[in-house]
């Protein structure tokens, strides 16, 4: 309670700063009060850890209650990913902001920076549905403010727009979710709802305010249908405000979901799950098919961040199905998967977004396919985003490896469920999860080797040169945690379990993660049964515990097992990569080495217009999801010379983002038609009109006669 | 599989290449042998200059040959060698642990087909490359030889050297038909630089326009260390 | 036959300086600006475009240009201009046939053709030739460098230049492509041809043609009999010889028997390129067998040094004319069977269907040629058309297929392969008697010489001075036209099409870059 009542001080005391300090000395001292306003909030969140929950009372709402703020494990975990991605960003904007100093005032996006880490604190930590809401449209402003901070830019105002109409939309949605509730509990204190509510919600009302809470906070979080402002904001939002959206504000939209359905009224019902499952991996698969083809680097990481999403939304629909399915145990696994998807997702896409900040400002573009050959001229930025893309791409020794690992094994213990449905649901969706996976590699292929690797294509690629040193202290802490995360599973998972302890009432850890290489602590039948594994030689020479998920049956040797081990993985890796330099080096010693020109067919060099672009690279995609991609034939315009002599010929292609086309574009044309239906009575003629009001007069009637 | 099948049915066709004795002119179409002067003059009945009577003896510069059979159809008496075996090694061959297998990058330099016909022909069943442990590679990264055939035009030239560079230590060079050798009948072309070693060090010669498949086999065995360096006939 | 008064006709309004009737072709004189008047009324009389003929001749201007046409059973027209200076306008526009023919000659020449969208970048790589056209014999004045970036033409969003060669694949002959492409699908694919130019026609110059054959056999060995019987034949016209009717039937008879290996050599491609292992093998064992028969009978694999003026150097006994007729069907009939059971595997045909189209009125347009130009529905063969060297006299027919893809050049491969073989063996078992080859004494004065090779139209255009030795000898090859075509057949194919569709062309590099 004091750590947290620091760090609003700290927030307040910043503001004042900066709104008497002279323009020049704002980025800097923004940053340092940043850092400071960051791990007051990093620190509050240990708090919350060490010291348990806490609650206090702000002032009385009679009759329905008491404003209240208060802090649980779960807002714990949420002030602890935003205090990340917070203290990165701080460190990170002092290089950064500098290069819009001409064109706007700094003191403004800092003030709005620095109000919008409160915003999202209070999102968390508010108890009531009121003082909840206000804190969740305050950070819905105060994020579109920081996303369309270059308001100069048509583009910018346009994405801006869509981005808060879509927010709003949301927000009304939401509003519709908690009101109810809040009404049926009489209270709005969400203790006493989430006491209450289970027992007074019908069926059908339980149904309205899953799926006006899901759709509403699933437009913060992006998820099916309404995904399209991400990947439009995010190109124009500066880099900082690109890795707060993404590895922040999306959360917040998990958090709405999982605060209704899993805290203040559990969904009872699989079918709920299964849906909420369902769109999470559609979502993802869509998320993934543009990230794959799409060649800006921030849209595509905007795209990457809608997959990411849906792998979290995947792995909380699947806590929810086990959990009406009377599967605390399961559910703790999906939530712990969930959670650390969440974690991680936020520390690699906000790196990711800050190294793509960091090409923006040397190279001044985003075009992977004008971009190229970064790797030699941002040796830092080109490591640490390398870092990034292997973390996302699900490659261990990082953490993207471990959460998705996580959330398929969740999924795989779908067998256990009964019911036909159910198992094609969760083997669908399984599916399109492994495909999620399969795509995000290629994606992430393309992404570091067309930005890094190969040679420039454009001479703004040539003279990009590496960023000052707070952008690489920024991207630097990402990649540590990236790597930390990865490397250390086992703790994470502890700590986590505890997290998601209160949403199931069960230790998740202690049922499904033992831990493997403390023999110690492994039950006498676990033993004997990986045994024969070679489980026995890790035991002596490795003291920290590795990480096993078993799928345990009645007796006590296992009859599945399914086991990973980052850490040791990691090890084993750095031990014969290691090995093998040493046996080279030893043994070429006596041979001489040469250095020859990479082979282009017997041309001395192949100009950058003759390597592969990002476009081509991922063109196979392009072609084997045609259907989703790109709906129209690319056209090609000829200019010729004579018949069959063409002087040049240009290429369009059409696209139009697939659940736009399918969802939004017939809701516009229906809503252009009625307009234009509603145009055509207004003929202007008296005659008309006084028909229209009789017959308007004469359905009133009829409806209030028969009510 | 149908085709496996219709393959297996076909049987053998390789040659048999330990045979010694002179082919027929159906494989090679030979070559002309040192021969004591007859009246003639034999020297200028060849149109590439290869014929030079030394002390009474008309000397054939294998490497000038064309093979258009010119002397002898003009009557001179010119002895006829149906041999295969024509290929010089300049330098030693790539040592004891190519013996069993070599990969060849086949370079066209400015070839009229001919030539690279015969390469062509020579993974054909009947001369059968593979069994010899000879493979053709598309890239010079692999390879251990460079075949060039052709005389080596101006364009190429750049495009020679660098796949000679791209090749991995050690690595030979065979110059294969008269016109990598020397030119052949476009020496004096403005387009042509001439002998492949002008611009590349050669290990191994072939004569021939073309090299008959046999004579192209016959260098690489000698690159390989199976063969000794082919010397005429004293026949 | 067409005279002086029926040649006006033709040509109609158009003003022309003279007509003047050469030993195998008509020449006809003509002012530049009324060039593309007078190719538009040729054309529209069925000559068809072969190629452009460029010397440098001092006599009345620095530069005499002949565009030469030809026609079905209607006599060679050469429309010839003279150029003062060293630039002339294009007639790409109308006569697109001619594209590549102009680009070659400014680069090689290096006279200006105004209004062609492409200069540069054509017969001459990577500085190969940095201070001169190769062909000029006036250095002076210099023609200055051009600027050669690597064409590109397409303008597609990520769109690049995939490079392939020049030194590319397994036994490959050097050439390079720069395939405009997003990835995967060939939006436009440019043939960077002339690595192999090694200037065939200039070497040809200031010698006899008794040496210069050696030369025009080497141009294309793969077909060098017929490259040798088309540079003879113009040397025989000049000089108004009369070839030995036994040489002509020989001719004859080895140029088919040449045919029959050159397309069981291209249909033996086009299965090693659908990566059908054994047919391909079964087909390369018949072509050495094909290879084995010229060698045995003529002394050399590639019937080389067997062509000269006047006849052939060596005869061929009736007795072994009969021995060839018959091993040679042997093999075809062995081809055959292959090529049998080819056409009910699937996996095959779908690699060739629809694959590589050429429409008739693409493969007109670029003035397509030999079995390239018939698989697309035109029957162009020199045989038949403008019969050479006894062709009359012997019973064959042009096989024609109408779909242009792939598959329907396979087909005419094959049924040319077994009409060649017909024609071989009626002249096996009719060669006249009598010798060989008659003298030709040299003499002065420029003629066509012609040849259906292969590939298709070989057309050698032969300069000589009073002695008898050349001055100018132009080899209007097929492949030349056909590459051009090549192009317009991968267009929207993908990148492993493009292998196959090569194949299917049976093209020569060699040929095309002389």
């Amino acid at each position: 309670m004091s750590v947290f009542a620091a760090f609003l001080a700290v927030t307040a005391a910043a503001v004042a700063v900066l709104a008497v300090l002279p323009r020049e000395r704002a980025v800097a001292s923004s940053s340092v009060l940043g850092l400071v306003q960051a791990a007051a909030l990093l620190l509050s969140a240990v708090d919350v850890f060490v010291r348990g929950p806490w609650s206090a009372r702000l002032w009385p709402l009679a009759p329905w209650g008491v404003l209240r703020l208060g802090a649980t494990p779960l807002s714990a975990f949420f002030l602890l990913v935003s205090g990340v991605v917070f203290f990165a960003v701080s460190a990170y904007a002092r290089g950064y902001l500098k290069r819009y100093g001409r064109r706007y005032d700094p003191r403004v996006f800092s003030i709005v920076y620095h109000l919008l880490v409160a915003s999202v604190a209070l999102v968390v930590v508010t108890a009531d549905v009121v003082s909840f809401l206000i804190a969740w449209e305050a950070m819905s402003v105060l994020s579109y403010l920081t996303v369309n901070f270059d308001h100069l830019d048509d583009r910018a105002t346009r994405a801006g727009y869509i981005m808060l109409g879509a927010s709003e939309v949301g927000f009304l949605l939401s509003v519709a979710a908690l009101v109810p509730l809040a009404v049926a509990a009489h209270s709005i204190d969400f203790a006493v709802i989430a006491r209450t509510a289970p027992r007074v919600v019908g069926p059908a009302a339980r149904w309205a305010i899953l799926l006006a809470s899901f759709f509403g906070f699933g437009v913060k979080a992006g998820l099916l249908p309404s995904m399209s402002w991400l990947p439009r904001a995010h190109p124009v939002a500066p880099a900082n405000a690109s890795a707060v959206l993404s590895g922040v504000i999306l959360n917040l939209g998990v958090y709405g979901i999982i605060l209704v359905n899993a805290v203040l009224l559990p969904v009872t019902s699989i079918a709920a799950g299964l849906m909420v499952l369902a769109v999470g991996a559609l979502t993802a698969l869509i998320g993934i098919l543009y990230a794959a083809t799409e060649n800006h680097l921030k849209r595509m990481l905007a795209h990457s961040s809608i997959e990411n999403l849906g792998l979290i939304t995947v792995a909380v629909g699947t806590a929810l199905t086990f959990w009406a399915a009377h599967l605390p145990a399961l559910a703790a696994l999906a939530w712990i998967a969930a959670l650390y998807h969440m974690l991680n997702h936020s520390t690699y896409k906000a790196l990711l977004f800050l190294g793509a900040g960091a090409v923006d400002l040397s190279a001044e573009e985003l075009d992977m396919d004008r971009l190229g050959g970064l790797g030699r001229r941002m040796p830092f930025t080109s490591l640490f985003m390398f870092a990034g893309t292997m973390a996302i791409a699900a490659l261990p020794p990082f953490n993207g490896f471990v959460s998705e690992w996580l959330i398929i094994q969740s999924l795989l213990r779908g067998v256990v469920l009964v019911g036909f449905g159910v198992h094609v649901l969760f083997a669908l969706s399984g599916v399109l999860v492994a495909l999620t996976a399969g795509l995000a590699v290629t994606a992430f292929v393309k992404f570091y080797g067309m930005t890094f690797l190969g040679q420039s294509r454009s001479s703004a690629a040539e003279d990009a040169r590496e960023v000052p040193p707070p952008l690489r202290v920024g991207m630097g802490l990402l990649a540590a945690c990236a790597l930390a995360l990865g490397l250390a599973p086992t703790y994470v998972a502890a700590g986590l379990s505890g997290v998601a302890e209160p949403l199931t009432g069960v230790r998740g850890l202690a049922r499904l993660v033992p831990p493997f290489f403390a023999p110690h602590r492994l039950s006498g039948g676990l033993r004997a049964a990986f045994h024969p594994l070679g489980a026995q030689l890790g035991l002596g020479i490795l003291p920290p515990p590795g990480l096993v998920f078993l799928h345990q049956s009645a007796s006590p040797a296992p009859h599945v097992v399914f086991a990973m081990s980052p850490g040791y993985f990691a090890l084993a890796v750095a031990a014969v990569v290691g090995l093998t330099f040493l046996v080279v080096r030893v043994l070429g010693r006596a041979r001489r080495r040469a250095r020859v020109r990479p082979w282009q067919g017997g041309m001395e060099a192949a100009p950058p217009a003759m390597t592969y672009t990002a476009t081509g690279l991922s063109n196979p995609i392009r072609v084997v999801f045609r259907a989703i991609l790109t709906p129209t034939r690319p056209v090609d315009r000829e200019r010729v010379v004579a018949t069959h002599f063409p002087a040049s010929i240009s290429r369009e292609v059409g696209d139009a983002y697939v659940v736009d086309r399918y969802v939004f574009l017939p809701i516009a044309l229906l809503a252009m038609m009625a307009a234009r239906v509603l145009a055509r009575m207004h003929h202007g003629s008296i005659n008309g009109y006084v028909a229209y009001a009789f017959l308007t007069l004469v359905a009133a009637l009829v409806v209030v006669h028969f009510s | 599989m149908a085709w496996f099948a219709r393959g297996l049915r076909q049987g053998v066709d390789a040659m048999d290449d330990d045979s010694r004795a002179p082919v027929s002119p159906g494989l090679s179409p030979g070559r002309p042998l040192p021969t004591p002067a007859g009246q003639m003059d034999d020297a200028s009945l060849c149109p590439t200059g290869a014929l030079e009577v030394r002390a009474g003896v008309t000397v054939p510069d294998y490497a000038r040959c064309v093979q258009c059979l010119r002397c002898v159809r003009a009557g001179a008496p010119i002895r006829w060698e149906q041999s295969y075996r024509w290929a010089v090694s300049r330098t030693g061959a790539l040592g004891p642990a190519f013996r069993r297998s070599i990969h060849v990058r086949v370079l066209d330099a400015g070839d009229c087909g001919a030539c690279l016909a015969e390469v062509r022909q020579l993974t054909s069943p009947v001369y059968s490359l593979h069994r010899f442990g000879i493979f053709v590679t598309p890239t010079p990264r692999n390879a251990d030889v460079l075949m060039v055939v052709g005389p080596v035009t101006r364009a190429m030239r750049t495009a020679m050297r660098e796949t000679y560079a791209a090749m991995p230590e050690p690595r030979r060079v065979i110059a294969t038909g008269t016109c990598a050798l020397t030119g052949g009948v476009f020496a004096k072309s403005v387009a042509v630089e001439g002998a492949v070693s002008r611009v590349i060090p050669v290990d191994v010669e072939i004569p021939g326009c073309p090299p008959p498949p046999l004579a192209i086999l016959h260098g690489l065995h000698l690159l390989m260390g199976r063969e000794g360096p082919g010397r005429p006939d004293p026949r | 036959m067409v005279t002086e008064r029926s040649l006006g006709d033709v040509l109609g309004t158009v003003p022309v300086a003279g007509v003047h009737p050469e030993v195998n072709w008509v020449r006809v004189e003509i002012e530049a600006p009324h060039l593309i008047p007078a190719l538009r009324a040729l054309m529209a009389h069925g000559w068809v475009f072969a190629g452009i003929v460029v010397e440098e001749d001092g006599e009345r201007a620095p530069w005499r240009l002949t565009y030469l046409l030809g026609a079905d059973r209607a006599p060679w027209v050469g429309v010839e201009i003279w150029v003062h200076e060293d630039a002339l306008a294009s007639v790409s526009s109308v006569l697109f046939a001619a594209d590549w023919q102009e680009r070659e000659a400014e680069d090689l020449y290096g006279i200006e053709f105004r209004g062609h969208p492409f200069p540069g970048d054509f017969a001459l790589h990577e500085g190969s030739f940095p201070a001169f056209a190769p062909m000029r014999r006036s250095i002076s004045p210099a023609p200055p460098p051009r600027p050669r970036p690597a064409p590109r033409i397409v303008d597609a969003p990520g769109g690049f230049t995939l490079p392939v060669g020049p030194v590319f694949s397994g036994v490959q002959e050097s050439v390079q492509f720069l395939l405009e492409t997003v990835g995967e699908e060939i939006i436009f694919a440019h043939v960077r041809l002339f690595y192999k130019f090694r200037a065939a026609e200039k070497t040809m110059e200031g010698r006899t043609p008794d040496d210069a054959i050696l030369i025009a056999e080497r141009v294309d060995g793969t077909a060098a009999f017929a490259h040798g019987l088309a540079f003879a034949q113009a040397v025989e016209a000049l000089a108004r010889a009369r070839v030995p009717e036994r040489a002509r039937a020989l001719r004859v008879l080895f140029a088919e028997l040449e045919r029959i290996r050159s397309h069981v050599a291209a249909l033996t491609a086009i299965l090693e390129s659908t990566g059908l292992s054994v047919p391909a093998s079964l087909l390369a064992t018949q072509v050495e067998r094909l290879l084995e028969i010229s060698g045995e009978f003529t002394g050399h694999r590639y019937l080389m040094g067997l062509m000269t003026p006047g006849g052939l150097r060596a005869d061929l006994s009736d007795a072994d004319a009969g021995a060839v007729a018959r091993r040679v069907r042997h093999g075809v009939e062995a081809v055959d069977e292959i090529y049998g059971r080819l056409t009910f595997d699937e996996s095959f045909l779908d690699r060739l269907e629809a694959v590589g189209r050429v429409s008739p009125e693409e493969a007109a347009t670029f003035g397509a040629v030999g079995p390239v130009a018939r698989a697309s529905n035109l029957s162009r063969d020199l045989r038949a058309a403008q019969p050479y060297s006894g062709y009359e006299g012997w019973r064959f027919d042009v096989p024609v297929e109408k779909e242009g893809d792939g598959y329907a050049r396979w087909r005419v491969l094959m049924a040319e392969v077994h009409e060649s073989a017909r024609l071989l063996e009626q002249v096996a078992g009719a060669l006249p008697p009598g010798p060989v080859r008659a003298g030709v004494p040299p003499t002065g004065g420029v003629a066509l010489g012609f040849a259906e090779a292969p590939t298709g139209a070989l057309v050698y255009w032969v300069r000589t001075d009073p002695a008898g030795q050349i001055t100018r000898c132009r080899i209007i090859t097929p492949g030349l036209a056909n590459w051009h075509v090549f192009p317009t057949a991968v267009r929207s194919f993908a990148f492993q099409d493009l292998p196959i569709i090569l194949a299917t062309f049976g093209l020569s590099v060699a040929d095309a870059d002389r």
